[in-house]
């Protein structure tokens, strides 16, 4: 026991891995999900409103909604042209608002509203269903009100008489079961209704990015492996250069991580029936793109570090925590405005944004710009600083 | 282009500093086309630097390296040269033929003549039978002929072999020096560093010995322990008691002059002797006139190891 506790106080890299990783990797979980930095700020759902009706009333639902604090609404009816369904329907599968508010005539006075969703994001749908029914029953109990002051007002005619029953003008204005607001307000679902299994899809995609950089940075560490037992510097003194080394190690490790997905999704397909063939082209894209982007990160870790044990540490800190912010772990939508800003800094998060376009909403290829051309930014980038570090191998 | 006169290799006034350390102090010498020089020195004397500087693993401070007449950076230069590192750089991963291969391809070795070579090499190294065998498990003696082979699979002109034989038993030394004089043979000049004296005295032409970055020494064996220790031989005598004062050798009247040698209270009596065929019989006569048996006798002749020391000292080079 002594022994081993020796060793343990002369290896850095160890306690820092027993010690350190825990406690970091405990507190991104604790910022993300507890009251570090994303407090205070409680997710708002993006929305928008195709108000149908057009009335005072629904004026007044769109105000009221406005104004929630549980709600971002992303359209202006002051400023824009009114927004159609058909508009409102194309946000939500590109992604630009969680859910369309869709108010539409009901029966008599009454409005009821679909609400256009995105059903990757389970908890938004509940959240506006309860705010929507909420102003909806409002609107009818206003309504409700005025149309009993206007019965008072009027004089009593044999066919008021007939309905001078309070109960019986109520059903006849408003009616009675539509009180409850889980009728008032129905889900609809845009983008997974017609998918077998879609949500397996983005999980996949998940763990693949996340796997992707495990397997990058290990590849990358072949390079440290090489450089201390002395093999660098033999392959070094052959005809090959270090601008060759590197990429041939990044060609190897994007063709490697480009197969292991495919393997990945091509398992996915056969046993969890995700659509792998109806979005081939998107998805050899987004993986070539996101694996050769992983590459060039676990080669700029490997040049960064001094040796195996330190990249391993960084390497683990780093990638859980960038999996973390970046949806790998936990779905965006459940975190604050904060944190899903600061996941953007990740690359995970660009990644699955691009699977998610592919895969959920059913985008073309050219939707999947911004995505692919952050990461091969990304890709060169890490690529680039890679060289500069690797400089200092090249010679004493 | 190779010149005719030129050296295989040339270095003139070498000099590497490491921040405030000086690696190598205006290093001079030359190997010769086809020779095998062994360069010897101390722990921390600059060998390792020295075979890096020529591998283009590190940039001299200042001073030239000429390869053939030609500067090290030129094309074809470092073509011409062949490094086997002190450490085993090998994949122990993959198997002879592969790590073969990877070296062979790395060394620009033409795609048509990249097997016909591998198999030399599996041949030369004697391993042919352990061609598809991960490296990782084989012994250090295979690993260094393995290690070997990758060096010199391009057919290197200059060979440079960083302590080639370090931490391997004496039958895989013998058959490693086997390998290294079949590429003598056949032409290649060979630079050797190692710490195996006996090693560098009987396999090598010439030796140069290198210590605090500088050359101290560059010669034959016979010129170095001229211009050292000398041809006498040192004599060990151990007598029956310890001396009560030192043993008086007379001398002939001629060259040979009177000598007084060993030290009071010890049995055992040390001195150098020029000639042992005419010097020796007077100094156990002597001996044994003072009183004394003789009961143990050992005559050394001058070695390597000697001027070795004599050149750099009994001192430790931690």
């Amino acid at each position: 026991m002594q022994l081993s506790l020796r060793r343990l106080l002369h290896n850095r890299i160890e306690l820092l891995l027993t010690f350190v990783v825990p406690i970091a990797f405990f507190s991104v979980f604790a910022l993300i999900f507890g009251n570090g930095i994303g407090s205070g700020t409680t997710p708002k759902v993006k929305v928008v409103i195709v108000d149908e009706v057009q009335s005072p009333d629904s004026t007044a639902i769109v105000e009221s909604l406005r104004n929630s604090a549980g709600l971002r609404l992303m359209n202006d009816d002051t400023q824009d042209e009114a927004l159609s369904l058909h508009d409102a329907s194309d946000m939500v599968r590109h992604g630009n608002v969680t859910i369309a508010i869709v108010l539409k005539p009901g029966q008599g006075e009454a409005i009821r509203s679909d609400l256009l969703a995105d059903a990757s994001d389970q908890v938004a749908g509940q959240v506006v269903s309860a705010l929507v029914g909420r102003e909806l029953v409002i609107a009818k109990t206003r309504q409700a009100a005025r149309a009993r002051r206007t019965m008072v007002r009027r004089p009593p005619t044999g066919e008021a008489t007939a309905t001078s029953n309070p109960l019986v003008r109520q059903q006849s204005v408003v009616p009675e079961e539509s009180l409850d607001p889980s009728e008032l307000v129905q889900i609809v679902d845009v983008i997974g209704e017609d998918k077998a299994n879609p949500v397996v899809s983005m999980y996949a995609a998940g763990i693949a990015v996340m796997f992707l950089l495990f397997g990058a940075t290990g590849g990358g560490g072949v390079l440290l492996e090489e450089r201390e037992n002395t093999t660098l510097d033999r392959l070094l003194s052959t005809e090959l250069t270090m601008d060759q080394l590197l990429l041939g190690k990044w060609f190897y490790l994007t063709a490697l991580g480009f197969v292991q997905v495919c393997v990945m999704f091509v398992w996915g397909q056969y046993v969890f029936g995700i659509d792998l063939r109806g979005h081939l082209d998107g998805f050899v894209m987004m993986t070539l793109v996101t694996s050769s982007a992983a590459a060039a990160f676990g080669l700029f870790l490997a040049t960064l570090c001094k040796t195996r044990g330190q990249l391993n540490g960084l390497s683990v800190i780093l990638i859980l925590t960038m999996s973390a912010l970046g949806g790998s772990m936990v779905p965006r939508y459940v975190m604050s405005e904060r944190m899903r800003e600061l996941g953007l800094w990740t690359f995970n998060a660009w990644a699955l944004d691009g699977y998610d376009k592919v895969f959920w909403r059913d985008l073309p290829v050219d939707a999947l710009l911004p995505q692919l051309a952050v990461l091969m930014i990304a890709a060169v980038g890490f690529l680039l600083v890679a060289r500069a570090l690797a400089i200092r191998w090249e010679f004493d | 282009m190779i010149y005719a006169e030129s050296p295989a290799l040339e270095i003139v006034n070498l000099r590497k500093h490491y921040r405030r350390i000086e690696a190598l102090r205006g290093v001079d010498f030359e190997l010769g086309r086809g020779e095998c020089l062994a360069f010897l020195g101390p722990n921390g004397a600059g060998k390792t630097t020295l075979i890096r500087a020529l591998a283009g693993r590190t940039r001299p401070t200042e001073g030239t390296i000429k390869v053939f007449g030609h500067p090290i950076d030129s094309i074809g230069a470092r073509q011409a040269l062949g490094l086997v590192p002190q450490d085993l750089a090998l994949y122990g991963d993959l198997t002879t033929r592969e790590n073969l291969m990877a070296f062979g391809k790395f060394h620009g070795v033409p795609r048509r003549e990249l097997k016909k070579r591998i198999d030399w090499a599996l041949q030369w190294t004697g391993l042919t039978d352990r061609a598809r065998d991960l490296v990782g498990g084989f012994s250090g003696g295979m690993k260094r002929r393995v290690n070997l082979a990758c060096g010199v699979l391009h057919q290197p002109k200059i060979i440079l072999l960083d302590e080639p034989t370090v931490g391997v038993d004496p039958q895989s030394r013998e058959r490693i020096f086997t390998m290294l004089d079949q590429l003598s043979d056949e032409g290649a000049s060979i630079l050797l560093t190692t710490h195996h004296l006996d090693e560098a005295e009987q396999r090598s032409d010439r030796i140069v010995i290198l210590d605090q970055g500088r050359v101290i020494a560059d010669g034959t064996i016979d010129e170095l322990v001229l211009s050292t220790v000398g041809h006498s031989r040192l004599v060990r005598v151990r007598v029956d008691r310890p001396l009560t004062a030192p043993v008086t050798v007379p001398g002939d009247g001629g060259q040979r002059r009177t000598v007084h040698v060993g030290e009071a209270g010890r049995d055992l009596i040390e001195t150098r002797i020029d000639d042992v065929t005419v010097n020796l019989g007077p100094f156990l006569k002597a001996v044994r006139h003072g009183g004394y048996v003789v009961s143990d006798m050992e005559v050394q002749v001058p070695s390597l190891h000697h001027v070795f020391l004599h050149l750099t000292g009994n001192e430790l080079r931690d």
